[in-house]
């Protein structure tokens, strides 16, 4: 690869496929980047807390470099495309929220239905690649407010990921982090092992 | 919208057909005429099994003989690398294909090929050979730069294929039409993106050609038939927003001669 993908790409490239989902994950990241005056993250100088473990995370992920090993994407388990991204550097933070829509356009609803069902005749197969299509351009090309609403928050940063001493688990023996680790009569034991055999 | 797509049960598998049909003429022979909003036509010796109006769908069945109408077969090339581009001292290799929508047909063999490679507004005739079966053109090492290079095969229909190689990278900048009977020119060459429009021209012997139907395929498509029809404006000229991840084949036909250009897709 010796040219700069684009950050569409650069998704694409990170989840595997094009779905809608991801590209609203493209939108949020590109505005972010933009309102924030920020690029892609390098050493947590940026910091995303996600509520929500679907695609547009990995479009987060690959385009602002907020993520899960480096400890600068912080998930929330709310069931809700809600996106905050923040900027160590100068202070600021914005929420952002996908809409609220009641009703799907028949196209989308067809691209889930055939998302969901299993393997898809040559037709379908062809039916789902346009659908795509069409939902590619309009989510592209939608304007940002109209999918999303935002504002300016203020942000109260939590400390930088940690580095933490590895132990051993007196159970299993694999390593596991100290603050991670529970004290049991038979020494210190990792959360796999309490959670199958309790502090035994 | 008012029109449907149009599929065919072969062999118990539904295959799409044609797209967007808004006009359907049964015969008394048991063919059914098929025309679309883009003005493609065809003749098919089936039956009418479904009409799925809701949903835009209408599904048919082929009687034993079904035939379905010559498609005009187009030539293209496509560079030998899945990286888009060329590097200096790198073997250029460019492959021939002989088809349609991007799939290949059987049998082509040189016979009748001739092709040529234009820099800096000098073209040069290039020697088409058979390699493993199939028929490339192997241009060495190029300078650095962009790098126009066609194929034709002369005929009472005559077939052109065309392709923009980048040597090199950050080659941005326009190219100059070559004057073939019939060729689609990119508006700017750039590095083309996915999510992004791209434009080009369409000339006939360096004239626009205003009003005419482009079709527009990419690698991998599971369409049969083109999945893009796109017409040119007043200035000859179109423009597409790239969806797919793999290389573009556009392709016109006008005056007996068609014409493709390879969008490659450059990393």
């Amino acid at each position: 690869m010796c040219k700069d993908m684009s950050p569409l790409e650069k998704a694409i490239q990170f989840h595997g496929h094009v779905c809608p989902g991801l590209l609203m994950g493209v939108r949020v990241a590109e505005f972010a980047m933009h309102r924030l005056g920020v690029s892609a993250d390098v050493n947590e100088e940026l910091l995303a807390v996600v509520e929500t473990d679907s695609c547009g995370v990995d479009a987060i992920q690959a385009i602002l470099g907020c993520t899960f090993g480096k400890g600068n994407l912080i998930f929330k388990d709310y069931g809700k495309n809600v996106y905050t991204i923040a900027s160590r550097e100068n202070g600021q933070a914005i929420r952002v929220a996908q809409k609220f829509r009641n009703s799907r356009t028949p196209q989308s609803q067809r691209y889930r239905e055939l998302v969901c069902k299993g393997p898809l005749t040559e037709a379908e197969a062809a039916e789902k690649e346009e659908l795509i299509a069409l939902l590619f351009e309009q989510l592209m090309s939608t304007p940002f407010e109209e999918l999303f609403e935002w504002k300016e928050i203020d942000f109260e940063f939590p400390p930088k990921a940690g580095i933490f001493n590895t132990i051993q688990c007196t159970r299993c023996g694999e390593g596991v982090i100290d603050i991670k680790a529970t004290e049991t009569a038979r020494g210190p034991v990792c959360p796999g092992c309490l959670a199958e055999n309790g502090g035994r | 919208m008012c029109e449907s797509n149009v599929y065919l049960n072969r062999g118990g598998r539904e295959e799409l057909l044609m797209e967007r049909v808004d006009r359907i003429i049964p015969a008394e022979d048991g063919s059914i005429f098929l025309e679309s909003v883009f003005g493609e036509r065809r003749v098919i010796k089936a039956r009418i099994v479904e009409m799925e109006l809701v949903r835009h769908r209408i599904l048919l069945e082929e009687t034993p003989e079904a035939v379905v109408t010559q498609r005009i077969q187009e030539l293209w090339l496509e560079p030998a690398t899945d990286h888009g581009h060329f590097h200096e001292g790198e073997e250029v290799i460019l492959r021939i294909f002989k088809g349609y929508n991007m799939k290949p047909g059987e049998g082509l063999s040189g016979d009748g090929l001739e092709a040529f490679a234009v820099a800096d507004g000098v073209s040069r005739a290039v020697p088409v050979q058979e390699h493993q079966g199939s028929m490339e053109i192997n241009l060495g090492q190029e300078a650095d730069g962009l790098l126009q290079v066609y194929v034709r095969e002369q005929g009472e229909h005559e077939l052109y294929g065309k392709v923009v190689l980048e040597i090199g990278h950050h080659h941005h900048h326009g190219l100059q039409a070559l004057g073939l009977p019939l060729e689609i020119v990119p508006a700017g060459y750039s590095h083309a993106r996915l999510g992004e429009n791209y434009e080009f021209q369409v000339l006939a012997a360096g004239e626009p050609v205003a009003g005419l139907e482009v079709k527009a395929t990419y690698a991998g498509t599971h369409h049969r038939e083109h999945p893009h029809r796109l017409r040119t404006d007043d200035n000859g000229r179109a423009r597409i927003f790239l969806t797919a991840r793999g290389n573009y084949l556009f392709s016109v036909t006008h005056n007996n001669v068609t014409s493709t250009f390879t969008l490659v897709k450059s990393f």
